[in-house]
């Protein structure tokens, strides 16, 4: 035992680190992104995705998982109220909060950006 | 594609219950999960003053049983997937789990009661003051002693073997503790002892069990220790005593005072770290760890059977139990 806490490792991949922050304005829209993957956000914030709802913020952390499964292919929408959350398989999950306008997830290594802007997000958004 | 709705769905069984003292709301169309769940509820005396909520849709058409189980979380939300048919999503700042679950999964006892329950504790615990501590614990007439240590320092052939000298069971991995106006309570769910392997040279009885794979792989003796040992058990108690068992090679029983800032970093490295998203949970949680670490806390370093350091430990208790009392 040591006098400075010695934390739990963090087995839900919460704390990676998120480097590559972007943010653009479009209008009433604003998006934030920030990820582990440059790939990812910059393909995000090129794409300017847009809660098309409701505009106004909306704050993507999304984390390139190289630990997660990579299993089929399948995608299944799951919403209770305030969250919708997209399953491709088990290892890409995709949350939407909508009353705090946020949208996390983890990417399966094995999934093309150009499919996680053009087709999950959408996805999600529009479910 | 598939969508699914939870919120949108007649969840028409409702039903309050309680686990490890904290109050759950729940609703699902299955009136089995329901059953299976009022089974696991235990009211205590000493309930934590805030609920949570659990939504849970049973796809009848399912009969996919629990696979391999994966967890993510970001912010305030975290998932947890057993197969594509079981998903659960956690919200921790509504206090809220919204789960997809197979028919198979929704009349798995055992799956709610040694993984769910357990897991769902976990993770809304903090937004409710529960804190889950990696201890056991164990009552001896109304006072509570916690004994911690990281895995295979002993603490469940040690549970066992208190049990069997007059101890009540409470729990043997985790134990929730919550914050009461004059001190802390500390509960257990009623999950199942895990017992290593080697555990069968001092508890022959275990030989009538099988070994099962445990959540983390580990091949285990995981049994209900009121079945298989006939031990008293005691859904909640007041902790008094910290104690961290040390097994060594030399015989013999020594019990040395630790400081209250060793026992706040072992409590500290057993628990999941917050994102700062959660800020009110992580104060709500301080406080409560607060309370753990200020209990009297000592090192047993023991060298001996299980059932030789339980007749220690027992004796040092009643001792201090005199000393409170004088």
């Amino acid at each position: 035992m040591t006098e400075e806490p010695c934390w739990h490792p963090d087995l839900l991949r919460r704390f990676v680190p998120t480097p590559y922050v972007f943010s653009k304005c479009d209008g009433p829209n604003r998006l934030f992104v920030e990820s582990n993957d440059l790939e990812i956000a910059l393909s995000v914030r090129q794409a300017a995705i847009v809660y098309r709802n409701r505009p106004g913020s909306l704050l993507c952390t999304l984390i390139r998982d190289m630990a997660g499964p990579v299993d089929c292919s399948e995608i299944t929408i799951v919403s209770d109220g305030t969250l919708r959350v997209l399953y491709l398989g088990r290892g890409t999950i995709l949350i939407l909060d909508h009353e705090r306008s946020e949208l996390l997830g983890f990417i399966a290594r094995n999934v093309e950006v150009q499919e996680l802007v053009s087709s999950l997000i959408p996805a999600l958004l529009d479910a | 594609m598939s969508f699914l709705s939870i919120d949108q769905t007649d969840l028409h069984c409702s039903m309050e219950l309680c686990f490890a003292g904290a109050a759950c709301d729940l609703r699902t169309n299955s009136s089995e999960l329901a059953r299976v769940l009022e089974d696991l509820s235990i009211s205590t005396a000493d309930t934590v003053p805030s609920v949570f909520r659990m939504r849970v849709v049973v796809d009848e058409s399912s009969d996919e049983g629990a696979g391999e189980p994966h967890f993510r979380g970001l912010h305030h939300v975290v998932t947890a997937s057993f197969g594509m048919s079981n998903v659960f999503v956690f919200d921790i700042l509504r206090r809220t789990v919204s789960a997809s679950v197979s028919a198979a999964i929704a009349r798995d006892g055992p799956f709610w009661k040694e993984k769910l329950i357990p897991i769902t504790l976990g993770v809304l615990g903090a937004a409710m003051g529960l804190v889950p501590v990696h201890c056991a614990c164990l009552e001896l007439d109304g006072d509570g002693l916690l004994i911690a240590g990281v895995s295979g320092a002993g603490k469940s052939t040690l549970s066992v073997a208190l049990s069997e000298n007059g101890f009540k069971y409470v729990s043997d991995d985790w134990t929730y503790i919550s914050r009461r106006r004059d001190g802390i309570v500390a509960h257990g769910t009623s999950a199942p002892v895990k017992l290593m392997p080697d555990a069968v040279e001092h508890f022959r009885s275990l030989l009538g069990h099988s070994l099962q794979r445990s959540m983390n792989g580990e091949l285990a003796y995981e049994i209900d220790i009121a079945e298989a040992f006939g031990a008293r058990v005691e859904r909640s108690c007041e902790p008094r005593w910290l104690v961290f068992p040390e097994r060594t090679q030399e015989a013999g029983a020594v019990f040395t005072p630790i400081s209250s800032t060793e026992a706040r970093s072992y409590v500290n490295s057993s628990i999941e770290r917050l994102p700062p998203q959660l800020y009110e949970a992580v104060a709500m949680r301080e406080q409560a760890i607060e309370r753990v670490a200020m209990l009297p806390t000592w090192r047993f370093r023991y060298g001996g059977s299980p059932q030789f350091a339980a007749k220690e430990l027992r004796e040092f208790v009643v001792h201090r139990r005199q000393e409170i009392y004088v």
